[in-house]
């Protein structure tokens, strides 16, 4: 069975080896790849340290205990080196230009004045999970943690982008933020999206993270919000839109963040795809979240099994728990409903009796079908991780 | 009694007076500014760490390196190419060389 030889590595990874190390107090000088050591970054808690610069960081799985997650713990992804290190918002401004009719610039209390949306959402990075890839690929090796749950306050972008009126023929709108990259050589960072998909009611220029401004390290002053989309989309630090009549050659949108052109976005483990499109919504997930991966329970003690269920913007519609190893399932209960785009808390309550080690698998289908493989797709480049997640936990 | 009257009073002009200035502060500062930790990552001694710590570290924190899967030496001499011909990275031939192998047998397999 797959948990018969757990690699100490593999072990350490899965258990949420520094949950562990921080309880003990003991950091290793000699860091695995996929082992992780806390760090405090500005205006955040204690993360797990990916990369330090460009940072890095992600969420340790405890705080998914939490519907929201705070904003001090949301994890935090740069592509380019020269992040934002200080924003005035006495010169900040928005500027939207383009194929439009009117160029127009906001400052940051005028982009305020358009009416407020609010709505939870998450976030999750393309290559969440990426270090469970098999066979490995390159890029960064997250664990679980590179997403969260967060209450986002913002304006529509396309309120805004009709204020500049845009012009027949425009096709994609391109967002970009204030990060630049260290070298001239290097393609600066830029995400676009189809016009039509813009202008979707939902999509918002979000000013607030649970109700109080954006740490500068998750894009003060006003980051894009695309609820269901993977984050490369929701563009930090945002500065500049551009509406345009062509899709962008850049590397972020025509080389990098693309999936193969396939109904699963995979293809054979190893595999080439021959066909690529950029990555867009997300996949159906759950995660057992308490107890950890590894757990030791006592036989009669009741326990619940707790965790959070999302989609790609449909209604988690049932989340099924496996206590013998997928054998036989049974619903979860569901959490309250913050919406479409919200994820959702499971619960399952639990009293084993029988001695033992048990694997305990959960898995979501939201309100179109979409749920879980039973073993994880494979795509060049590390996306759309969402396998069944199987946990090992010890009776005794 | 008259002594337990006026400590409140005195105590809540007090706060209020603090709560002002909180509020004034906070709607007077327009800048927000941060400090980056410095990276701490060391690569392990051997022939090639040098030129990797000075060319990787241009555009990035060695824990680029460290942080990855164990990939052979192929796989990163993809990767330092990938470094030069879309990023840009200003790695002469020989460098990049140098840099594969240094991380293939000290992070790779």
């Amino acid at each position: 069975m797959e948990h018969d030889g757990i690699s100490r590595r593999n072990f350490l990874k899965t258990v949420g080896l520094t949950t562990a190390l921080a309880a003990s107090g003991t950091i290793p000088s000699v860091l695995y790849a996929g082992e992780r050591k806390l760090v405090r970054f500005p205006g955040k808690t204690e993360l797990l340290l990916l990369t330090s610069s460009p940072p890095q960081l992600e969420t340790p799985l405890s705080y998914f205990k939490e519907l929201v997650t705070p904003n001090e713990a949301l994890f935090v992804r740069w592509h380019l080196a020269n992040i934002p290190t200080e924003v005035d918002l006495a010169s900040w401004r928005l500027n939207i230009h383009g194929t439009v009719n009117k160029p127009v610039s906001f400052r940051f209390d005028e982009l305020k004045k358009f009416e407020k949306v609010s709505y939870t959402a998450v976030i999750q990075c393309a290559g969440n999970g990426r270090s469970f890839f098999n066979p490995p690929v390159f890029g960064g090796q997250w664990l679980n943690g590179a997403m969260g749950n967060v209450t986002w306050g913002g304006v529509r972008l396309k309120d805004v982008l009709q204020q500049a009126g845009i012009r027949a023929g425009a096709s994609d709108v391109i967002f970009k933020g204030l990060d630049k990259a260290v070298l001239p050589t290097t393609p600066g960072f830029l995400k676009s999206l189809p016009l039509d998909k813009a202008l979707e009611d939902d999509i918002i220029i979000a000013y607030e993270m649970n109700g109080t401004e954006l740490p500068l390290l998750n894009g003060f002053p006003v980051r894009l919000v695309v609820p269901g989309w993977y984050a490369t989309y929701w563009v930090k630090s945002l500065s500049d839109i551009e509406v345009t009549t062509q899709t962008t050659q850049n590397f972020w949108m025509k080389t990098a963040y693309r999936i193969p052109d396939t109904p699963c976005g995979c293809v054979e483990p190893g595999g080439t795809p021959k066909k690529t499109v950029p990555i867009n919504r997300m996949t159906t997930r759950s995660l057992m979240i308490s107890p950890e991966n590894g757990s030791t329970l006592r036989s009669g003690q009741s326990t619940e099994l707790m965790g959070v269920a999302f989609s790609g913007g449909y209604s988690v519609k049932e989340v099924l728990v496996s206590v013998d190893g997928g054998l036989s399932w049974a619903p979860a209960r569901l959490g309250k409903d913050l919406g479409r785009y919200s994820w959702i808390q499971w619960f399952y309550p639990w009293q084993p009796t029988r001695k033992g080690t048990y694997t305990v698998m959960v898995k979501a289908t939201n309100s179109i079908g979409e749920s879980q493989p039973m073993t994880a797709l494979w795509n060049p480049s590390g996306y759309l991780l969402n396998p069944v997640e199987k946990h090992t936990l010890a009776v005794v | 009694m008259r002594n337990r009257r006026t400590l409140p009073g005195f105590m809540l002009i007090f706060c209020v007076t603090l709560i002002l200035a909180d509020l004034t502060g906070a709607a007077m500062t327009t800048t927000r500014s941060i400090t980056l930790p410095e990276p701490s990552i060391t690569l392990k001694e051997g022939p090639g760490m040098d030129a990797t710590r000075r060319y990787c570290s241009i555009c990035h924190s060695l824990d680029y390196i460290t942080t990855q899967q164990i990939f052979n030496k192929s796989r990163w001499q993809a990767e330092v190419t990938k470094m030069i011909t879309v990023y840009g990275a200003p790695i002469p031939a020989n460098d990049a060389k140098v840099i594969a192998d240094y991380i293939a047998a000290h992070y790779g397999n």
